[in-house]
């Protein structure tokens, strides 16, 4: 046996050499080279889905760079956003969603110098900017709410809250995009329409402002109801939702206030009703968070996350979010949520999802809204999440 | 505007002086001049610990701190929503520099354990500059919603009739008086 022959019988030579013919091999298999890819590609989305979700940013940390954020509740991707200014609140869609509406505030330094409040207009398939409407730098700042700004139910006149502290609302035309005016609102807050040419606001006393509009968005008729409310008995949150021809407000103490809407375009109060059973009171259950109803109005449902603690804990996040018949005002459903939900809103489709997040966390998680089945959850969203707005 | 603000931080005072909380809710109406509230962050009162000198001792009882004003649990802080001002390089009753206080306000009433006696806190916001960032803390003892912003703290208070706008820095807790 001479040296060559020897050194070819090891293991370890004959792997080396099988490597190498294989090197050989793999060099004929090699794919061409990747072409150059195109300078400048921008993704343009599709039309909205249902369950598409806008997660209203106003970045707490940094109150300049407001956010709003788009994912798709399907699959958690995340589809894009949009800068929106300082003390952002949030996002109002067109009702023939063609365009996304965001009242801003901008400073000449970023923050400080000469204040300017406009209604930015986006492009929903492009999130790119295509009009802005200047309105009077009197935007309120504050904790977003739903009733910041609304559009009419026509979807004809943007209403946005004023608060200097002075309160008015101011109107803008959004099919001509222009300023159509102010309406002053002492004494009452926020804006909840109630058809196409009329909305209320809520007093500090608990009762109503209802103000009714003309075509050109002025007001015709201004009229403040009774007391709906005990303010401080037992005050309801501002945070309402809309169902049909009523308006559902909660109070801290669990008890559901509908306001009514009649077919001359007054405003009743409702027959009032519990959420909670007179053992789950004796144990504080009562709801919190944000953004802490939502509802279906196809299934005539109401979600409401729930926590338990006293009255001063009506901002707090909850682990359950209790589902109500609003036919029957019975509870048919208690969904155990994977992570505290300070906010929550539901897609409006007949199969729903059910989204949730909270101020304290960057996480989106969602659920199948009739089933009440945790489905996914998406990570690093945002810095501050506030309101959740579907299409 | 100065004479509102005056005006404003007058009709406060003596307002929330003749009367009780609620009466002042009652009788105040839909006069909003002169009250005040602070940007807040609603669930954010376990954060403050990240921060505060006023952490929970590990495997001891929950200390004390309701006399550390750089704590959320500091008695003026009752009804506070916003980065404390004395962890800001300000105080509990001046503001950081290069800011500037806000002289309209909303008012809390808060128990001070120290001398038994209820006290009239007043929240004013110190604004110019961007959010500090320190010491966030959301305590709503009596807190009221936005349509009755006397006693809500989640107006950001640096707006209107103050020279700095909107930009909101921290949140100050002065004592206004004994309630009475």
């Amino acid at each position: 046996m001479t040296m060559k022959a020897s050194a070819f019988a090891r293991p370890g030579s004959i792997a080396v050499a099988l490597l190498l013919a294989l090197g050989y091999l793999t060099a004929w298999a090699v794919p061409p080279p990747l072409p150059a890819d195109p300078l400048g590609t921008v993704v343009s989305l599709p039309p909205a889905s249902p369950h598409w979700v806008w997660v209203n940013d106003f970045v707490f940390p940094h109150m300049a760079d407001g956010q709003a954020l788009l994912l798709d509740g399907d699959n958690g991707h995340f589809l894009g956003m949009l800068s929106t200014g300082y003390g952002f609140s949030r996002l109002v869609l067109a009702k023939d969603g063609k365009l996304v509406f965001s009242p801003e505030t901008y400073f000449s330094r970023g923050t400080r110098g000469t204040r300017t409040d406009v209604v930015t207009m986006y492009d929903p398939t492009r999130l790119a900017p295509v009009g802005e409407i200047t309105i009077p730098p009197k935007r309120s700042s504050n904790m977003p709410m739903m009733g910041d700004a609304e559009l009419t139910d026509d979807g004809r006149f943007l209403l946005i809250y004023n608060f200097t502290p002075a309160q008015s609302v101011t109107v803008v035309d959004a099919q001509s995009h222009k300023l159509a005016g102010e309406i002053e609102t002492a004494g009452c807050a926020l804006v909840y329409p109630t058809g196409p040419r009329s909305f209320f606001s809520i007093c500090a006393d608990g009762s109503l402002l209802n103000v009714h509009l003309d075509n050109s968005g002025r007001a015709t008729a201004r009229v403040r109801t009774a007391r709906m409310f005990d303010v401080a008995k037992d005050p309801v949150t501002e945070k309402g939702v809309r169902i049909g021809d009523a308006w559902q407000f909660v109070s801290y103490g669990a008890v559901m206030y509908p306001v009514e809407i009649t077919k001359d375009g007054g405003l009743l109060p409702g027959t009032t009703w519990p959420l909670v059973t007179p053992a789950e009171r004796a144990e504080q259950w009562r709801p919190g968070g944000l953004q802490q109803l939502a509802a279906h109005t196809g299934l005539n449902r109401l979600y409401a996350i729930m926590h338990r603690g006293g009255p001063e804990t009506h901002k707090d996040p909850g682990k359950d979010v209790w589902v109500y018949d609003l036919a029957r005002h019975a509870r048919i459903q208690q969904i155990a949520m994977k992570n505290p939900s300070g906010s929550i809103q539901v897609t409006r489709d007949p199969q729903p999802l059910l989204f949730s997040a909270c101020i304290e966390s960057t996480t989106l998680d969602v659920y199948d809204a009739t089933t009440g089945a945790w489905l996914r959850s998406v990570q690093n969203v945002g810095t501050t999440p506030t309101l959740l707005i579907t299409p | 505007m100065r004479w509102l603000d005056s005006f404003a931080e007058s009709s406060t005072r003596t307002m929330a002086n003749r009367t009780s909380r609620r009466g002042f809710l009652g009788s105040i109406g839909a006069f909003l001049i002169g009250t005040s509230a602070q940007l807040l962050l609603p669930v954010a009162r376990g954060a403050h610990a990240a921060d505060s000198q006023g952490a929970a001792k590990p495997g001891g009882a929950k200390p004390d701190n309701s006399q550390d004003p750089t704590s959320c649990e500091y008695w003026r802080h009752c009804a506070i929503d916003g980065y404390l001002c004395g962890c800001c390089g300000g105080s509990q009753t001046a503001c950081p520099p290069g800011t500037e206080q806000s002289a309209v306000t909303w008012v809390g009433t808060c128990h001070n354990p120290a001398d038994g006696r209820d006290y009239v806190v007043s929240y004013n916001d110190c604004c110019g500059k961007s959010t500090c960032g320190r010491c966030l803390c959301n305590r709503n003892e009596r807190d009221t919603p936005l349509y009755a912003p006397f006693e809500s703290n989640d107006y950001n208070w640096c707006s209107g009739s103050s020279k700095a706008n909107i930009p909101y820095h921290c949140s100050t807790a002065r004592i206004v008086a004994v309630a009475k």
